[in-house]
């Protein structure tokens, strides 16, 4: 898994993991932007993503002697974060998203494409993060692996704690939701007339 | 591959067919349908106009949501980028051990030992002073106990304070913290201090001449001292003979051969000498390091008499206890309070008498003859020669004490880590630190001696006493550093020394208690240690006092003109 922004620095991993001061202030400086963007987008409020950031690096501290260093630092470190921030808001009780693995419960109507198009064209990158924020923290948090961390669908099973066939619903019923937190359109939102 | 929805079977290319669902436009969007599902989707999309909408739809869809959550939108808060030096230093639950270790230590310090000294000291008549006058060190040398006590519930409070702000520290902002801080210093800073002294006097006879009347307070240094006129003040005196036959209205502090009081002092007498007697009247108390005191049958104690080494009797009276850690203590006269004794002997006389509990630890009983008139009897507890080292509470003390020591070497660390670095790098050569140990650590202590005696200098001495003593706690720590460095390898960070500071302090520690009970060669350890650290310490000391010489003098050829 590749992520965008982020660059891998595999000597100041190894020389952390040796316990290197200096080498934590590196890794730190290179990835503390990235970790604290990823919680600020699956954490509810500012505060909770700062306080989250902090307590990755603290936990990564202990976790650095397992992570395997022929895999990609920066994916591991997404899923510790994933891992930090999903706890967060499961102990907090707030997965008010209604989601169950019912299939029959995914609309498999034709949406209006004409209408997705003139939707997207019209939005702009912040009201799309403003609208990420009224979505329930299931829904958030799946578009947050997937288009943020770029999960595969495996991965996100994983961290959800979902069958990986339901991967794709909760996605698309995340994108439901986004849209409807966009357009305020339940219509839109229920893919059937757009 | 997916098997939330079968998508809508593609009927065939043109005409009337069903259209993709949703789902299976974003499975195979996002590759992940099979392949020959991907290719019946695939084929479809070509001949169905308003799929391949659908699909280019989703596609855009995704890069609107990746482009909105990758956008740089918001820089990292201050909060988080002042953390990347926090999460350096971070030592995890480890700081948290050494804070409540230490923190159990001082509290159990403060409350086995400094706060029943406290009460006894302040029944002495030792009052109350502030962490100012500690700071700016208020000339007067004994009152110098009352401030140390007084540091270390400074040190017991800010040790809790900062184990606390360890807990809490997630609750606690920067504001709040730096307030606390602030107010804590402002608070003990704003409490009262005493004034200091004005007068000096240095002869080989000095005096206060009968008709005299001193107003404020005096040092008096010379072979013989004599006050036989009135001083309305404190008293600081160092000489071979001293007497007082006049009155002094305050305390009398003095290192002396021999001193006697005939006349009146209204504080208290705090001395260090050989023999004292006290033919007159003290006000308040008397405190004595030395051979002998002797309270004469014409004598009068107002407070209470504590005294270290020698013997003490009292022919006279004492209208409050006696504290004595010594040799013996003989009692002929009257003792209105009590007596807390710590030594070979106690002897009360038939004509004596004592108001209160008697409590004395010696190797023999009390001698206590058939007249003497005791409130109750004499309450006495054999002294064992036990070897501390064979009680868990001597490891378990060790344990605290190391933790302390880590802490000490944490504070000292952050706040000078340069100087700390080169004091490290001084002590790695071994043999040059442990040379200049050698001359060092006796010199020094010899040199603050030597300034304590000559009056004039007693703040100097008295600075060099306590940086001497600071050096000695601070050799450990160094030695610590230096055996961290060898097995951890060497750096200059400040929080990877730190790191091995407290990892080599342990060690160091952990092979020490083991020779420790061996007598000579235990001391001689220790000695070593000592010598040392603050061979190195001085140094590092040396380094930075020598004088800088410019690049540009340093044997560069000048050109004839």
């Amino acid at each position: 898994m590749s992520v965008p922004g982020m660059s891998e620095t595999t000597e100041a991993v190894a020389r952390a993991r040796a316990g290197d001061a200096d080498a934590w202030g590196e890794l730190y400086r290179d990835y503390a932007p990235a970790i604290f963007r990823f919680c600020r987008r699956a954490l509810p409020t500012r505060e909770d993503a700062e306080d989250a950031t902090m307590d990755i690096f603290m936990k990564l501290r202990d976790k650095l002697s397992q992570y395997d260093e022929t895999r990609s630092f920066s994916a591991w470190l997404y899923r510790v974060a994933a891992n930090h921030c999903w706890d967060i808001l499961r102990r907090r009780k707030i997965r008010q998203d209604k989601e169950t693995e019912d299939v029959e419960d995914v609309p498999l109507e034709h949406p209006d494409p004409s209408q997705l198009d003139k939707l997207i064209e019209q939005k702009t990158s912040e009201e799309v993060r403003q609208a990420l924020h009224k979505l329930g923290a299931r829904a958030r948090m799946a578009l947050v692996l997937r288009y943020y961390s770029d999960m595969s669908y495996d991965e996100i099973a994983d961290e959800l704690g979902v069958r990986r066939a339901f991967v794709g619903v909760v996605l698309l019923r995340a994108r439901h939701e986004l849209r409807q937190a966009l357009e305020g359109k339940s219509a839109l939102a229920a893919g059937g007339t757009l | 591959m997916s098997e939330a929805a079968d998508p809508v079977s593609p009927e065939g290319p043109g005409g009337t067919m069903d259209h993709l669902d949703e789902m299976t436009c974003l499975l195979y969007a996002e590759r992940q349908l099979d392949r020959a599902r991907a290719q019946a989707v695939s084929a479809h999309t070509q001949d169905c106009a308003a799929c391949r909408t659908l699909l280019r739809a989703l596609d855009r869809e995704s890069r609107l949501l990746t482009r909105a959550m990758l956008e740089e939108d918001e820089p990292l808060p201050a909060r988080l980028a002042e953390f990347q030096e926090r999460a350096r230093k971070s030592f995890g639950w480890i700081w948290g051990v050494v804070f409540g270790l230490a923190a159990t230590g001082v509290y159990a310090l403060y409350t086995t030992f400094i706060e029943p000294a406290q009460v006894r000291l302040e029944a002495a008549g030792f009052g109350g002073t502030s962490l100012l006058s500690l700071l700016v060190f208020q000339g007067a040398f004994w009152k110098g106990w009352q401030s140390v006590i007084t540091l270390l519930e400074v040190l017991a409070m800010v040790t809790v304070a900062g184990f606390g702000l360890v807990i809490f520290r997630k609750r606690l902002r920067r504001g709040s913290a730096l307030a606390l801080v602030l107010a804590s210093l402002c608070a003990a800073l704003t409490l009262p201090f005493p004034a200091g002294a004005t007068e000096f006097r240095k002869a080989q006879t000095a005096e206060v001449r009968q008709e005299e009347t001193i107003k404020g307070d005096i040092y008096l240094s010379g072979e013989r001292i004599r006050i036989e006129g009135t001083v309305d003040g404190d008293v600081y005196a160092a000489g071979k003979d001293i007497d007082i036959d006049g009155h002094v209205t305050g305390d009398v502090i003095s290192g002396c051969q021999a001193m006697r009081v005939r006349g009146r002092v209204d504080g208290n007498v705090r001395a260090a000498g050989n023999n004292g007697i006290i033919s007159g009247a003290v006000g308040r108390s008397v405190t004595w390091f030395g051979d002998s005191v002797t309270v004469d049958s014409t004598g009068k104690v107002g407070g209470t008499v504590s005294m270290f080494g020698g013997n003490l009797s009292v022919d006279g009276q004492i209208s409050r206890d006696i504290l004595f850690f010594g040799n013996g203590v003989s009692v002929n006269g009257t003792v209105l309070g009590g007596i807390s004794e710590r030594g070979e002997s106690l002897f009360i006389a038939s004509t004596g008498q004592v108001g209160g509990r008697i409590q004395f630890k010696g190797e023999h009983e009390a001698n206590v003859a058939s007249g003497a008139k005791l409130a109750s009897p004499v309450e006495f507890t054999q002294r064992e020669h036990k070897s501390e080292y064979t009680s868990g509470h001597y490891y378990i003390w060790r344990i605290i004490w190391t933790a302390a020591f880590i802490l000490l070497g944490l504070v000292l660390f952050l706040l000078l880590p340069k100087f700390a670095s080169e004091a490290v790098t001084a002590g790695e050569r071994v043999g040059a630190p442990l040379g200049l140990g050698l001359l060092v650590l006796p010199g020094v202590l010899i040199a603050a001696i030597l300034a304590c005696i000559t009056v004039v200098g007693i703040p100097l001495g008295l600075l060099t006493l306590g940086l001497w003593w600071l050096a000695i706690n601070c050799a450990e720590i160094v030695v610590g550093t230096v055996v961290g460095n060898w097995i951890f390898g060497r750096t200059t960070d400040t929080w990877g020394l730190i790191g091995r500071m407290a990892a080599g302090l342990v060690i160091v520690r952990i092979v020490y208690t083991p020779i420790a009970p061996l007598h000579v060669i235990g001391k001689l350890v220790a000695l070593g240690i000592w010598m040392w650290g603050m061979g190195a310490i001085s140094l590092a000391l040396y380094k930075r006092v020598q004088p800088k010489v410019s690049s540009s003098s340093m044997g560069v050829p000048v050109a004839a003109a």
